[in-house]
């Protein structure tokens, strides 16, 4: 077993780990710094909630090493599981018991003293802003509501590090920008945090990210300095029958590359062709489109850009 | 260890906000013990009887009334022609036919001994055996009854009457055999149900996940869980007791005590089997299939139904794995004698053997880690 001198709170080493032959977690290796939000982005089936898993000493890995405050976590399931924060994926707490009663059960369960648990729900109610509903089943809370639970109810112990499986899954927009608000209050008081998500638009939230895809990373660093690996120029097509025109540059192929988004078609210009050069074929082609639009690349148009690559 | 406690207290905030729970407890026994106490009887009662009389004499006609009498029969026809008595006895009409020969009185009063035939059918095995015992009682009764009428040898008649009295159940009551047992088979039923249902209820929910990331240890989660399955248990039991007693007035005779630790005993294997469940099974009807598998044959091999001394060897063999079995001598043991427990020692040892062996294999089957 190699010894880590790094006492950053999570150190993975080409970690692996396969259900029989298929692969989840094919060789990965990323560190989480003290006080940040380290994101791992990618859709479902990336290998995140393995990794996690692994992490929070419920899984055993095939090959690698993971390193938990410096020690390594297959040799130290006691100290993580004592120490660590975990929120799995979706909803994890008693649907039967008040938000009260699911606070103090966790607290309980790490041994917090009571008069520091009720100072600590204290806290928790603050930021939560659970408190008005603290005699409520937990299950008569709103989908948001009962995520900021879960945070709070694994927050009881007070874990330095915490780790939480996609804790926006199916939670709407205002109680997510909610979550997250509490997520940077977290870290500023200085908790080292591990999230996963497959939102896209949560990776600008986090201060390093790494992109996930096939149980391999695809990129990892800042969000603003991943995109800086996107040299190329991108351009957006607005259309108003998105799917037709998609459906004919595929037929076409004049373009190597090009992707389907919310607001179009993402054209990424491979061949140095330029705007022009664009709405002249698009023309000659009879393509059907509004307008074309020089864009910056966003995190999305850099997944989709590299999970070709990965594949060899 | 404090933990199990916190758990505890968990289980049963939990177990209290559910009505089925309270129900299960105190409704339950009642309507169990009242449907099965009077309909699982073996009991023969109302046996149609069609009877073929060649002899229409004055003593064939006194062993017929002798039949109708005793309330056990019941005499669909009188006839002569036996055809029609077998084609009744094909579509089911009558269980039993009684043919009486020709010259019946006139044999009888000579000594000659006619041959009565009696044709039962034998679909319902234990019903025919029954049905054959009555008949043979009756027949006997008869013997003497005409005996003084008889100009036989003295030595033909009987010396020594045989009259079977039977002790701890005198009417031979099922009722007395049966709601005990009922007792046994809803304790198992119950505690092995509820303790793999609540684990994997946790799994689904995702809240075992959570709580395995936790300090708490494998030994407080599994006495977190089944303690308070064992408290309902004992509760239910508790209650069944008390419906055996208001609705058929039987009471416990022996030490109530000595049978609440044998419950105790019992209980492991029951509560083990809840956790073996548990480990297999992903969600609760997974868990309930698994624990359904296993005790149609604990109930079935236990001798509730079936006394194990009819089984054949190799299956007595297995029911010695079957802890129901033991319990079901035990409870039958001190609810109708007052067995002391001196008496019914082996009985749990076995249990609390299989319970331990049981309780712990499935335990040690139980993971803090997904597999």
């Amino acid at each position: 077993m190699t010894k880590t001198n790094d006492m950053n709170p999570v150190v993975i080493k080409n970690l692996k780990k396969s259900y029989e032959n298929i692969e989840a977690v094919n060789g990965v290796s990323f560190e989480v710094y003290p006080e940040e939000i380290f994101g791992l982005i990618g859709p479902d089936g990336a290998g995140k909630t393995t990794l996690m898993r692994i992490l929070v000493s419920l899984i055993d890995s095939d090959e690698g090493d993971v390193f938990f405050k410096g020690k390594s976590v297959k040799e130290n399931v006691k100290f993580v599981r004592s120490k660590i924060g975990y929120m799995p994926q979706r909803f994890s707490l008693y649907p039967d018991l008040t938000v009260n009663e699911n606070l103090r059960f966790f607290g309980d369960l790490f041994k917090v003293p009571a008069e520091e648990q009720a100072d600590r729900m204290r806290k928790l109610y603050e930021f939560s802003k659970l408190e008005p509903f603290r005699n409520r089943r937990a299950d008569a809370l709103s989908g948001g509501m009962k995520q900021k639970l879960a945070l709070s109810s694994m927050l009881m112990h007070q874990p330095e590090v915490i780790v939480l499986d996609e804790p926006t899954f199916g939670v709407d927009p205002v109680s997510r920008s909610e979550f997250w608000d509490i997520l940077k209050k977290l870290r500023d008081n200085g908790t080292s945090i591990l999230v996963s998500t497959a939102y896209m638009d949560e990776a600008g939230l986090c201060d390093r990210v790494a992109l996930m895809f096939g149980g391999k990373i695809l990129a990892q660093g800042k969000p603003g300095q991943l995109l800086k690996n996107f040299e190329e120029s991108l351009y957006l097509i607005e259309t108003d029958r998105v799917y037709e025109t998609f459906k004919k540059l595929e037929n076409l192929k004049i373009f190597s590359e090009f992707n389907l988004f919310g607001d179009g078609i993402h054209i990424v210009d491979n061949e140095n062709r330029g705007e022009q050069e664009i709405i002249h074929l698009l023309n000659k082609n009879s393509v059907d489109y509004k307008s074309v639009v020089s864009i910056e690349a966003c995190l999305e148009d850099l997944f989709l850009k590299l999970i070709p690559e990965s594949d060899d | 260890m404090k933990r199990i406690l916190y758990l505890v207290q968990k289980e049963f905030r939990q177990i209290l906000r559910q009505k089925i729970y309270l129900s299960l407890i105190f409704v339950m026994p009642f309507i169990q013990i009242v449907v099965m106490g009077f309909a699982i009887t073996t009991d023969v009662k109302n046996i149609t009887v069609a009877v073929v009389d060649h002899d229409y004499s004055f003593m064939s006609r006194r062993f017929i009334d002798a039949f109708t009498q005793t309330g056990y029969f019941d005499l669909k026809s009188i006839g002569r022609s036996i055809k029609e008595a077998e084609n009744a006895m094909q579509q089911g009409d009558v269980k039993l036919i009684i043919q009486i020969p020709f010259d019946f009185e006139k044999n009888v009063k000579n000594g000659k001994q006619p041959q009565l035939q009696v044709i039962v059918d034998g679909v319902d095995g234990n019903t025919a055996g029954i049905v054959l015992a009555y008949t043979n009682q009756i027949t006997a009764m008869l013997q003497r009854e005409w005996g003084s009428e008889i100009n036989a040898e003295p030595a033909d008649l009987r010396l020594v009457d045989v009259e079977t009295r039977m002790v701890y159940n005198p009417m031979l009551d099922s009722v007395y055999n049966i709601t005990p047992g009922i007792l046994a088979v809803m304790l198992m039923v119950v505690t092995s149900f509820l303790t793999g249902m609540s684990i994997v209820r946790e799994k689904e929910i995702g809240t075992l996940e959570q709580l395995m990331v936790t300090p708490v240890k494998k030994i407080e989660m599994i006495l977190g869980k089944t303690i308070p399955i064992l408290i309902v248990g004992f509760l239910l039991f508790n209650v069944g007791m008390l419906g055996i007693g208001f609705i058929f007035g039987l009471w416990i005779k022996g030490n109530l005590f000595t049978l609440y630790l044998m419950v105790v005993f019992y209980c492991f294997s029951t509560l083990g089997l809840g956790i073996f469940a548990s480990t297999l099974a992903k969600t609760q009807q997974q868990a309930m299939f698994i624990a359904w598998f296993f005790m149609i044959f604990a109930i079935l091999l236990s001798g509730f139904f079936i006394p194990v001394e009819n089984m054949p060897d190799f299956v007595q063999v297995i029911t010695l794995l079957n802890p129901v079995r033991f319990f079901m001598v035990v409870i039958r043991e001190i609810y109708l004698k007052g067995t002391e427990i001196r008496y019914l020692w082996e009985e749990g040892l076995a249990m609390l053997i299989l319970g331990l062996i049981t309780f712990t294999s499935a335990s040690m089957n139980f993971h803090k880690r997904i597999t």
